[in-house]
């Protein structure tokens, strides 16, 4: 039977009717049309699905909406706003301005295909606010033993990605203090 | 083409300019094709100066009064960075900024060529091509209208200057409709059930003649790090992926799939109108899916209709872990392809002093994407189809939807989106969702958005076949090669018809099964040598729905040819007692292979030695240390690979600390976007070697998950060096592609260099290493 609930999606308030066992993946995709989220493997294998709920990564196809409810979930399109918070930008800034993981996947080239990217960039971002100048070894354990599968890319981007977790590291560091 | 056609065409090198009409707004010179090429929208788009309408089919190329470009190619972008190459390409050629072209990509209704996305080389060569016919025919008006000779004209971003005087190509076009056909050859894929892969035309269209080019040695944005067009809106979720595409009253469809490879519905299961009150069943033949507005709905409802529909039993397969004695018991006759010389080859073995002989073999491997298969489709009650998807041939998916539909080519559009990397899988434009969603839009009379899950898509979609090759080398007293004879047996990887077809009973055509030489034979100095390729059908392909259906994949043959050939040629290097890298050099007199192997070495800092190494063991429970070489030549491109690896004999685990790659492709074009592929092309490679196997039963695919088909995860990628050789005078070669087939022949000759044991059977897992290293 359908619920009601409440969660706060990218800093906007969304209120869903929908039962409540629907993964989080569903609601953001065809409800929200937040398409960064991919379909992956469906079972919390690959982090195709990530986003972060306050703060954590979550796999959203294995996630049920009811387990959101009352929480703050990100996106990668909410990346920059999260940044402009933590600046204190103004809202003009803020439109102009990418998340520095982002603006690292950009200077750094990281996607090939890109299908896994929204995945990664949501590790980086946890990673960052938790550990802000990691080495390899913390990255590569970030990326795969931290979360609850290794997240895969099939293009084979690993490299990339650490140059620019990084890269993103730098400039969060440079801009903050 | 040369000569004047009628009053108003001006000849430019093999092309013709004409002025079209005037226009009162704007102004464009439009580069249309001069073959009498058959589009939808074409027409109108000629008949219509005033259109700037990006959806009708009106050219090649655009340069607009507003001094922007458009663009159009049937190629696409397959995540290597083509709408970067491409702009740059264009760019080069017409002098102007690449941040000034906008690229339409692989819609068969506003894109002119077709061809397959696979490479670059190919789809690079008629934009090149396009944009230096469309440079001249500029020249030629700018001379006009500044009345200065076209020797004394010069352009710089899109500005002709001479004579003190200059205008920009926009003012050039001002008030104008100008139309520069330029000449090209062959045709849009078109069905052909009779033909090398079931239909017509796997390159599309080609654009001939020879107009001045910029030469390698002159390029100014070719052989610059220009970023990737498509990678901003991916990062910030503008993209609008196949997958997120959404259509007015649209149905999402989950597929109930067959138990077993060759079962046949019995019956299919009901949906429970109280529990799932929109979803429907929708069948035809074998094909079964569960449909709804709601997709997860249609999920759910899915799940309970499988679990209530009933097939009848199949068990047609050898297992995976017997698919080399499969393939050896098959009746095989002559070779599919033969090359080089078949007796003096034979001779020189049968009269060797010393012979060198080993067996190399491969289980089936898989594309494997992250993103299973999707597509959407729309077909009309008036017959016309739109089909949305990311398949790496939109012309040749659209030759294979007509003929499974029975319709002409013209009635289907396809557009492309981005998804999901596609290695190889719809190069021949058969794989995919599509024909699932076309026949479920055909029934429901409604849009229907296809999703596959990562089971179906690890069990269904095509692989890339288990391999068996026998390798023998005759070795003179010196321990150097004077003969070599490779024998590679497979079964066929040009399959592409479409599973929907097949499960539906509906037309679907395939090639016939073969196999070819795929190898650039890296050493000349090896006089005597025959490569025979043999292939056969699908394993179990007398099954009702083809078996194992066999698909190229990054690198096709060559990939799994030379690990044969290289391995051979380590196995070979060792029994001469000769440093590998040394070895090769005394098999060459190829200077460029010579330059690389001396440069990677040194990146490398390759100790000369033979292998194995003194340190060798097979019984250590500590690890042992080892490294490995390999080359390839592959499309102008040469490749050298150095791993170095340690491994744990007792518990067989390797784990590569190490992989310096190095490339030589002519001029590099774009630095950065090569140095990119090179490390992810070594991330597949080392996955391919260290843990990839399709496993199946006798009935059905078992590796269905990524816990069961296994990739290279983060943790796994050890450091990867990359060494790059840019030179001006040989051209530029095929890019990135060959960066996976560089790895698995230096990995197992790191394998033999720590133990002393050769390990000839891909992937390098515990199970298989652990007896090996026991014997």
């Amino acid at each position: 039977m359908p619920d009601q609930l409440t969660l706060t999606v990218n800093g906007t308030k969304q209120t869903i009717t929908t039962d409540p066992d629907t993964p989080l993946l569903f609601v953001l995709r065809n409800e929200l049309k937040l398409t960064g989220p991919k379909m992956g493997c469906g079972m919390a294998q690959c982090g195709a699905c990530a986003v972060l709920l306050d703060g954590e990564e979550i796999r959203t196809c294995v996630t049920p909406i009811s387990d959101a409810a009352g929480k703050q979930v990100t996106t990668i399109e909410g990346l920059p706003a999260v940044w402009a918070a933590q600046k204190g930008l103004s809202a003009t800034e803020a439109g102009k301005t990418l998340h520095p993981v982002q603006q690292a996947w950009i200077d750094e080239q990281v996607p090939q295909c890109g299908y896994c990217q929204s995945g990664m960039m949501v590790v980086a971002v946890q990673l960052l606010s938790k550990i802000p100048n990691p080495t390899v070894a913390q990255i590569k354990d970030a990326f795969t033993n931290t979360p609850p599968s290794p997240h895969l890319c099939r293009c084979g981007t690993y490299a990339a990605i650490i140059d620019a977790v990084q890269r993103a590291a730098h400039a969060m560091r440079g801009a903050g203090r | 083409m040369i000569g004047k056609t009628n009053q108003r065409e001006t000849p430019v090198f093999a092309a013709t300019i004409s002025r079209r009409g005037f226009m009162k707004n704007g102004g464009v010179l439009l580069v249309s094709l001069a073959l009498p090429v058959r589009f939808i929208g074409r027409a109108q788009a000629a008949e219509n100066p005033t259109s700037m309408d990006p959806t009708l089919l009106g050219s090649w190329l655009e340069i607009r009064s507003d001094n922007t470009i458009l663009a159009r190619t049937g190629r696409t972008e397959t995540g290597v960075g083509m709408t970067g190459y491409y702009a740059q390409t264009i760019a080069e050629e017409l002098n102007v900024r690449p941040e000034a072209i906008t690229l339409i990509m692989g819609d068969t209704d506003r894109t002119p060529d077709g061809g397959y996305s696979a490479g670059f080389l190919t789809g690079m060569s008629n934009l090149r091509k396009v944009a230096a016919y469309t440079y001249q025919a500029l020249l030629g008006s700018a001379s006009m209208q500044l009345g200065v000779p076209i020797s004394a004209l010069s352009v710089s971003d899109g500005v002709v200057s001479g004579g003190g005087k200059k205008i920009s190509y926009g003012e050039l076009v001002e008030g104008q409709h100008l139309e520069l056909k330029i000449p090209v050859k062959g045709s849009l894929a078109k069905p052909d059930p009779a033909g090398w892969v079931g239909m017509t035309s796997l390159d599309g269209l080609t654009v001939t003649g020879d107009p001045p080019m910029t030469a390698p040695k002159e390029f100014k944005v070719l052989g610059t790090s220009f970023p990737a067009g498509h990678i901003p809106d991916k990062i910030t979720g503008k993209t609008q992926w196949s997958c997120d595409l959404t259509l007015p009253g649209m149905l999402h469809a989950r597929m109930v799939r067959p138990a077993t490879l060759g079962s046949t519905l019995i019956s299919a299961g009901a949906i429970d109108k109280k529990e799932f009150p929109t979803a429907e069943v929708v069948k035809r033949g074998n094909l079964l899916a569960v449909v709804s507005p709601n997709e997860w709905e249609a999920v759910q409802a899915a799940l309970t209709v499988a679990g209530m529909t009933k097939w009848t039993e199949w068990s047609g397969l050898p297992g995976s872990e017997n698919v080399g004695k499969a393939i050896r018991q098959y009746k095989w006759e002559k070779p599919g392809e033969s090359r080089g010389k078949a007796a003096s080859t034979m001779v020189a073995l049968q009269n060797a002093r010393k012979k060198v002989s080993a067996t190399y073999e491969q289980g089936y491997v898989r594309h494997a994407p992250i993103g299973p298969f999707v597509a959407v489709a729309d077909v009309k009650s008036d017959g016309n189809v739109t089909i949305w998807t990311h398949s790496a041939q939109s012309q040749g998916l659209r030759a294979r939807m007509a003929y499974m539909l029975g319709i002409p080519v013209d009635k289907i559009v396809v557009r492309w989106m981005d998804q999901s990397g596609q290695y190889g899988r719809t190069t021949l434009g058969g794989d995919g969702a599509e024909a699932d969603a076309v026949i479920l839009s055909q029934l429901t009379g409604k849009p229907v958005r296809v999703q596959w899950t990562l089971d179906e898509d690890l069990a269904w979609s095509s692989v890339s076949p288990a391999w068996v090759s026998d390798m023998a080398a005759a070795l003179d007293t010196n321990g150097h090669i004077v003969a070599l004879h490779s024998a590679q047996y497979s079964p066929h990887m040009m399959d592409p018809r479409p599973l929907g077809a097949l499960l539906a009973g509906m037309p679907a055509a395939t090639s016939k099964p073969g196999n070819w030489v795929a190898t650039e034979w890296p050493y000349d100095k090896i006089v005597n040598r025959l490569e025979d390729t043999y292939g056969m059908p699908n394993l179990a392909g007398d099954s009702a729905n083809g078996g194992l259906r066999g698909n190229i994949m990054r690198t096709p043959g060559q990939r799994q040819q030379n690990f044969a050939l290289e391995g051979l040629i380590n196995e070979a290097a060792a029994a001469a007692g000769t440093d590998p890298i040394e070895y090769r050099l005394a098999h060459t007199t190829d200077e460029r292979l010579i330059n690389l192997l001396h440069a990677t070495a040194k990146a490398a800092n390759w100790e000369k030695r033979p292998s194995p190494h003194r340190g060798a063991r097979r019984t250590s429970s500590i690890p042992v240390e080892g490294r490995g070489v390999c080359v390839m030549i592959r499309e102008n491109a040469y490749w050298v690979g150095i791993a170095e690896i340690a491994v744990v004999p007792t518990t067989g685990a390797v784990h590569v600390t190490k992989f310096t790659i190095g490339v030589e492709p002519g001029k590099i074009l774009n630095p950065r976007q090569l140095d990119r592929c090179m490390k992810s092309g070594v991330v597949m490679g080392l996955s391919e070697t260290l843990k990839e196997e399709v496993t199946f039963d006798t009935k059905k695919v078992t590796s269905t998950d990524w816990n069961n088909y296994k990739i290279l995860t983060m943790e796994e990628t050890p450091e990867i060096k990359v060494m790059q050789l840019s030179r001006d005078d040989k051209g530029f070669g095929g890019g990135s592609e060959a960066a996976n087939a560089i790895v698995p022949p230096a990995v197992t000759a790191a394998f033999f260099d720590a133990t002393g044991v050769n390990a000839r059977r891909l992937p390098l897992t515990p199970q298989y290493l652990v007896p090996l290293l026991k014997v």
